[in-house]
C-alpha cells in the first residue's frame, strides 16, 4: 500500500497545490512564476472567451443528461425482456469502442461543410443541406454534442439495463396485474426502483461533460475563433498555446472546483457501497 | 397476452430502426476508408467503398504517416502501465481491507480522490517537472504517469473486491504460516483474476484513448501514442481526398479497442457494474 499511496500523494496531491500556487502567479513556463495575487482570476472572468467557455460547457452538462441519458434509458426500458435484446442493443455499443479523437474525425467527415450530412439532407429534399454544422454557433456545440450522445449511449444503456434487472419482479406484476402499463407503470413504478442507477450515470454524465475535451480539441479546436470552446479546450489553450500559465492554472481550480461540487452527487454512494461487510452489525 | 406481443414486435422494430440509423456513421467510415483518393467524389460521400481502396489507404496509412510507430508506443503504454497500476490498487485494496491497516480508510480515501480531481488541475506541474528532469517526450515518463493516474480507480475496485472475500481465507492462511507477501501473491491475486482483468481492460482502454495527457506530455514520434497522432493528422490533410487516409487511421486506432471489446464483453459489463456501483 505504501508505495502506491506515496506515488498519487507526490504525483497527484504536490500538482493540485502547485496548480493552485500558480493560479495566484505570472508565469510564462521560463524563468519562476511572479506572485500576481488575483489577478488571473480577474483577467479570466474578463475573458470573453472564458465567458464563452462557462455558457458551452453548460450546455455539454445539459446536452449530456437530455441525450445520452435519455436516449440511454429508452434503448435500455425498451429492450428490456425483449428476445434479441443483447443483439438489439449491440449497433449502441459499437461506437463505444471509438476513442473521443476518432469520433470527432468520424463527425468533422460527416458535419464538414457539404459532407455526408448535406448531402443525405439535399437527397431526401430536406431543408438544411446549406448548413455550415461545425462554423456556427451554438450549432457547433450542439452538434459535436449529439457526436459525443452517439458515442456514449450504449454505456449508459447498459448500466440502465444492470439496474433494470435488479428491479425486484414482484411490485412490477402486482401493478401490472392492477392494471398499470405503459407509460404510469414506468413513471410510477419502474422509474422510482431505477434511481440508484439513475443516480449513477446522472453523476457520471455530469463530471464527464463538464470534463469534455476530446471531441472539441478533434472537431473544432475550440473555434472559429473560440467560440466552442468548453472549459478543459479553454485551459489547454491558455496554458500550452498561448503560455499563459497563471491564466491556465486558475481556469484548471475554476474546472476543478465545480467537477468535485458535482461529483458529490455520486461519491457517497460510490463510497458507501464495497463497506467491509462486518462494518454494518 | 396478444397485447404484450405486439408492444414486443413494436419495440423490436423501433430498436432495429434506431440501431441502423447508429451504425449509420461506421458505414460512413467504412465507406469511406475504401475509396482511392483518385476515385473520392465529393459529392457521393454515401457510396461504398471497395476492398481495393481500404488496402491501398492502409498501405498509405502505414507508409506515409506515424501511426506505425504510435500503434507500437501506444501498445506499449497501454498494456505496461495498467498493469502496474493494477497491482498498485490490489496492494491498496489488500492493505485496507484483508490487513486492516491502522486509519487504512482515510489512506484509501487519500488515494480515491485522485479519481476526482480533473486531470487539468495536475498537467500543468506534471509538464513543468517533466521538462525540468528530463521525463518530458520519453517513454519511461508517459508509463510513470498513465500508471499513476490509474492506480486510484484501481484501488477503488480491488478494495470493493477483497471486501467481498471472507476473512476466514486470510485467517487460515495465517494459521498455515504464510507470510503476509506470500498471501497476498498466492492467494488473493489469483483468487482477484476476474477483478484484476476488468480493471486492466478499462484502463488499457482509457490509456489507449487518452488524448490530454498524450499531446501536452510527448512531442516526437517514438513517443506520441496514436490519438494526438490521429488529432494532427486532421489539420494537416484537412478536408477533401486527404481524408480517405485519416478516416483509415481512424478505423485503425479503433480497431484494437474494438477486438478487446468484443474479446471481454463479459468481463466488460461486470467491470462496468463493479466500477460504478
Amino acid at each position: 500500500m505504501a508505495p502506491a499511496t506515496v506515488l498519487v500523494v507526490l504525483a497527484m496531491y504536490l500538482p493540485v497545490i502547485y496548480t493552485v500556487y500558480l493560479s495566484f502567479t505570472t508565469y510564462g513556463g521560463l524563468g519562476s512564476p511572479e506572485p500576481a495575487g488575483l489577478s488571473n482570476y480577474v483577467e479570466m472572468f474578463a475573458d470573453t472567451a472564458f465567458l464563452t467557455a462557462i455558457g458551452n460547457t453548460l450546455v455539454w452538462v445539459l446536452g449530456s443528461l437530455l441525450v445520452p441519458v435519455g436516449i440511454g434509458l429508452l434503448v435500455a426500458y425498451l429492450s428490456f425482456g425483449l428476445r434479441f435484446a443483447g443483439w438489439l442493443r449491440v449497433p449502441f455499443l459499437v461506437p463505444y469502442a471509438l476513442s473521443g479523437v476518432a469520433v470527432g474525425v468520424v463527425f468533422s467527415f460527416v458535419l464538414q461543410n457539404d459532407g455526408a450530412l448535406s448531402q443525405a439532407l439535399a437527397y431526401l429534399h430536406l431543408p438544411g443541406s446549406e448548413t455550415r454544422w461545425l462554423q456556427e454557433a451554438p450549432l457547433n456545440t450542439i452538434v459535436m454534442i449529439l457526436a459525443a450522445s452517439w458515442q456514449g449511449i450504449g454505456v449508459n444503456a447498459l448500466l440502465f439495463t444492470v439496474g433494470l434487472q435488479s428491479i425486484p419482479k414482484e411490485p412490477l406484476e402486482a401493478a401490472r396485474v392492477d392494471g398499470a402499463s405503459g407509460w404510469r407503470l414506468f413513471r410510477h413504478m419502474v422509474w422510482p426502483l431505477l434511481r440508484p442507477s439513475t443516480t449513477i450515470v446522472v453523476g457520471l454524465s455530469i463530471v464527464n461533460s463538464l470534463k469534455t475535451f476530446d471531441i472539441v480539441q478533434a472537431m473544432t479546436q475550440g473555434g472559429p475563433n473560440r467560440v466552442s470552446e468548453t472549459l478543459g479546450v479553454t485551459m489547454y489553450r491558455d496554458t500550452f498555446v498561448n503560455s499563459e500559465y497563471g491564466l491556465g492554472s486558475a481556469v484548471a481550480v475554476f474546472l476543478t472546483i465545480i467537477t468535485v461540487a458535482a461529483s458529490m452527487l455520486y461519491l457517497r454512494r460510490q463510497l458507501s457501497i464495497g463497506e467491509p461487510k462486518g462494518a454494518t452489525p | 397476452m396478444t397485447g404484450s406481443r405486439t408492444s414486443h414486435l413494436v419495440r423490436t422494430i423501433l430498436l432495429a430502426v434506431l440501431g441502423l440509423v447508429w451504425l449509420l456513421p461506421i458505414y460512413l467510415l467504412v465507406a469511406n476508408a475504401g475509396k482511392r483518393q483518385v476515385d473520392y467524389d465529393a459529392d457521393a460521400l454515401w457510396a461504398p467503398g471497395s476492398l481495393g481502396g481500404l488496402s491501398s489507404n492502409l498501405t498509405a496509412v502505414f507508409t506515409t504517416t506515424d501511426v506505425p510507430s504510435g500503434l507500437g508506443v501506444t501498445v506499449l503504454y497501454a498494456t505496461v502501465a495498467p498493469l502496474i497500476a493494477v497491482v498498485l490498487g490490489a496492494t491498496v485494496g489488500f492493505a485496507v481491507i484483508v490487513l486492516k491497516l491502522k486509519h487504512g480508510f482515510f489512506w484509501f480515501f487519500v488515494v480515491f480522490c485522485g479519481t476526482v480531481f480533473p486531470l487539468q488541475l495536475m498537467v500543468i506541474p506534471w509538464f513543468d517537472v517533466y521538462a525540468r528532469v528530463d521525463l518530458f517526450d520519453t517513454r519511461s515518463g508517459m508509463l510513470l504517469i498513465y500508471a499513476i493516474v490509474a492506480t486510484p480507480f484501481s484501488a477503488f475496485v480491488m478494495r470493493n473486491f477483497f471486501s467481498g472475500i471472507a476473512e476466514s481465507v486470510f485467517e487460515a492462511a495465517v494459521v498455515d504460516g504464510a507470510n503476509v507477501g506470500r498471501i497476498f501473491t498466492r492467494i488473493f491475486l489469483p483468487m482477484s483474476t476476474s477483478a484484476l482483468v476488468v480493471v486492466f481492460i478499462l484502463q488499457a482502454t482509457w490509456v489507449w484513448n487518452d488524448l490530454l495527457l498524450s499531446l501536452i506530455l510527448t512531442q516526437s514520434p517514438e513517443t506520441r501514442p496514436v490519438m494526438p497522432l490521429l488529432n494532427a493528422l486532421q489539420s494537416v490533410e484537412g478536408g477533401g481526398p486527404g481524408f480517405t487516409v485519416i478516416l483509415t487511421a481512424a478505423l485503425v486506432v479503433s480497431i484494437p479497442t474494438a477486438i478487446l471489446f468484443m474479446l471481454t464483453q463479459r468481463f466488460f459489463q461486470r467491470g462496468l457494474a463493479l466500477g460504478q456501483y
